[in-house]
């Protein structure tokens, strides 16, 4: 496991550096004196795996910099998300990644941060700000990709259930492929939409998905675009025995969403993800690229990656470390990229 | 005779509209008169059923117990922890849990007596120490079998299938494999708590507590040990909870079991309607978390979507507490 690490790591480095990790000397201003470069990642979310990965790229990014990185985390409150924002610029910091928030709440406030001459890049929030970049995870393409492989697997005439809760931006980004793909193919049927997001959210949506499977017994698809709902509607169809019957396809995946589709039987037939850890440093990098004087372009988009079941068995992977190693596509995300750019070690 | 039909409505008027619902559940929905929906309504109404038991003793005693919820994700994740990270069996991941519940149930119940802090602050306190302890270990991060521990090692450990039983394991009873194991734990355990709270000299002791503690104290009730005693079955309780939560996910999810809380204070508050008994009482929880896990399953077969189902919600436990405060004492009233 370390000696592949170290392998990857080697490899990456010789390929794109030449020899050993870039030195900081060979780096643009300001990263030539990269200690007395100081970033913020302004959160609005951060419980979960997703934003504890997405974490882990950021710091990992920051490191190979070699800049200091400072953490504020305002735990779902959007007026201290603002408010952490003014702190930041208080600090007298060079650049901010702002991720998550609310548009009505973060955009004078990321504004501020502009006027006072701080680099800012936004992760899945619309601050609404030409000099802002924006960073996503492409949450539609998510849903259109997972959709396709239904639409593959299935053909395109089956009966649905979909798991939606409105108002959360991601899961509203991937029910617009949802729409298009009903309208683009009429023979699909939705007969059920049901979801929460009520905690432990698995255990929530289980139950739900009961009921439905019990209601609409001819539901052969069901869509769960977020990987809570997908385990949820699993157990759901364990505990009803339909696991012949019933194929579901999700956006996101984690280690234990690895084993769950890995279980023998297992309905949970193919997932898109990208990296939340990839799009942590792929956020680092665009901010590094507008400190260095360069344009990261108005929108850096992270593209996801389709993991099927199948391809999960015939590889044998078993956690998300051996799915970056099998699937190089997901280690790393070739956007917000140059020359000088230092990679975080693999 | 108009008071006669109030006794009556305050009886009876909660088990008859439970009734109701179920005869309209079974006429509009496709396949919810049948038994397995039975056996799954059982099974969402189970958890929250277990937890509101626990927090039913504490009410008896005129106490709180918010912590339940963060009780019941704590043990989930312990028992994740022991199984995956330390690869204990099943055994030890159970009895581990019940320690921690009951220690957890005992440091709430010192604050309490020993220490003179408000029920509803100390438990407030320690629900937010759990939710953020059980993280500290894991860095935040969920448990699973696979996860990598950092520098190279990845955790080993899985579930043990005589743990996951404990959470799937589904009796024959009619018709194959029906009866799910948490229902027939849910069934137990209330009948335990409802013997004991009704028909044990402990049960009467904690309900004299709960009416008057200076007159319980004065004659001769240890107050401070029952007390204790009934926060310790709330953190047990609890913790039985998340056991059953760990074995039908099958891996430590992180989450804040708030929602866990909130659904078992309201079955045990409805639960005070339950045939006019207006005071926190074992069948009428059992009946109070039932009836709300009936309401939201037959609204999910008929495609509500969940803010519907919160509105709900609330509707029902505004008018059992309406039912409760406000019925009961008219009816003293009259008696007068």
């Amino acid at each position: 496991m370390l000696r592949r690490n170290f392998m990857a790591l080697a490899g990456a480095a010789t390929i794109l550096f030449g020899s050993g990790q870039a030195l900081s000397q060979d780096m643009p201003a300001p990263f030539d004196k990269a200690a007395d470069v100081n970033i913020a990642l302004v959160r609005y979310l951060s419980t979960g795996d997703f934003f504890q990965a997405y974490l882990a790229g950021v710091e990992n990014q920051a490191a190979a910099l070699g800049v200091n990185l400072r953490v504020l985390d305002s735990r779902q409150d959007a007026a201290l998300q603002a408010d952490m924002v003014d702190q930041a610029i208080a600090l007298g910091v060079d650049g901010i990644v702002i991720q998550h928030g609310l548009t009505e709440s973060m955009k004078e406030a990321a504004q501020r941060a502009v006027d006072a001459g701080i680099k800012v890049v936004a992760f899945d929030v619309n601050v609404e700000n030409e000099a802002i970049p924006q960073i996503e995870q492409s949450d539609y393409q998510l849903g259109k990709m997972a959709l396709d492989q239904a639409v593959k697997d299935n053909g395109n005439n089956f009966t649905a259930g979909y798991v939606y809760v409105p108002g959360i931006a991601p899961l509203d980004r991937r029910h617009v492929a949802w729409e298009e793909t009903k309208a683009a193919n009429p023979d699909i049927t939705e007969v059920a939409q049901f979801g929460t997001l009520d905690n432990p959210i698995a255990n929530s949506v289980a139950n739900q998905a009961r009921s439905v499977l019990q209601a609409n017994p001819t539901i052969n698809v069901v869509f769960a675009p977020y990987d809570e709902f997908a385990k949820g509607v699993k157990i759901a169809v364990d505990e009803a025995g339909l696991t012949d019957d019933i194929d579901i396809y999700s956006a996101d995946v984690s280690t234990a969403d690895i084993s769950a589709m890995r279980e023998p039987g297992s309905a949970w037939v193919a997932t898109v993800a990208t990296n939340p850890a990839v799009v942590g440093e792929a956020s680092v990098r665009a901010l590094a690229l507008m400190l260095a004087g360069e344009d990261p372009g108005a929108s850096v988009v992270v593209p996801p990656t389709l993991i099927t079941q199948a391809f999960l068995n015939e590889q044998d992977i078993k956690n998300m470390d051996d799915l970056g190693a099998k699937m190089p596509q997901f280690q790393h995300a070739d956007v917000a990229m140059a020359d000088w750019m230092p990679l975080p070690p693999r | 005779m108009n008071d006669r039909l109030l006794d009556f409505s305050i009886k009876y008027g909660f088990l008859i509209l439970l009734f109701g619902l179920i005869i309209f559940f079974s006429l509009t929905t496709n396949g919810f008169a049948s038994a397995r929906s039975a056996a799954f309504v059982l099974q969402s109404v189970a958890l929250t059923g277990i937890l509101a038991l626990g927090v039913t003793c504490t009410l008896v005693v005129d106490g709180f117990d918010l912590s339940i919820g963060a009780v019941a994700t704590s043990a989930l994740m312990l028992s994740a922890y022991s199984m995956v990270i330390l690869e204990h069996s099943a055994l030890v991941a159970v009895l581990l849990c019940l320690s921690m519940g009951a220690l957890v149930g005992l440091i709430n119940g010192l604050l309490i007596v020993r220490f003179r802090v408000p029920d509803l602050l100390a438990t407030l306190g320690m629900m937010f120490l759990l939710i953020g302890l059980q993280r500290i270990p894991t860095q935040g991060n969920s448990i699973a079998t696979g996860m990598s521990l950092g520098n190279g090692v990845v955790a080993e450990g899985t579930f043990s299938k005589a743990f996951l039983w404990i959470g799937r394991h589904r009796f024959d009873l009619v018709i194959e494999r029906l009866l799910p194991m948490p229902v027939v734990i849910f069934l137990l355990i209330a009948v335990f708590i409802w013997l004991f709270l009704g028909f044990t000299r402990h049960g009467r002791m904690m309900y004299a507590i709960g009416s008057n503690e200076r007159a319980a104290g004065l004659v001769g009730v240890q107050v401070n040990n029952y007390k204790i005693a009934a926060y310790m079955i709330s953190g047990v309780t609890a913790s039985i909870g998340g056991i059953l939560l760990a074995a039908r996910l099958g891996r430590g999810d992180i989450a804040s079991g708030n929602n866990l809380l909130l659904d078992s204070v309201a079955a045990a508050l409805i639960g005070f309607a339950v045939l006019g008994a207006a005071r926190p009482n074992a069948f009428g929880t059992a009946i109070g978390a039932l009836f709300v896990g009936i309401l939201l399953q037959g609204m999910t077969m008929m495609n509500a979507p969940y803010y519907t189902q919160d509105f709900v919600k609330g509707a029902v436990l505004v008018s059992a507490l309406v039912f409760t405060f406000y019925l009961s004492s008219r009816r003293t009233g009259a008696g007068r």
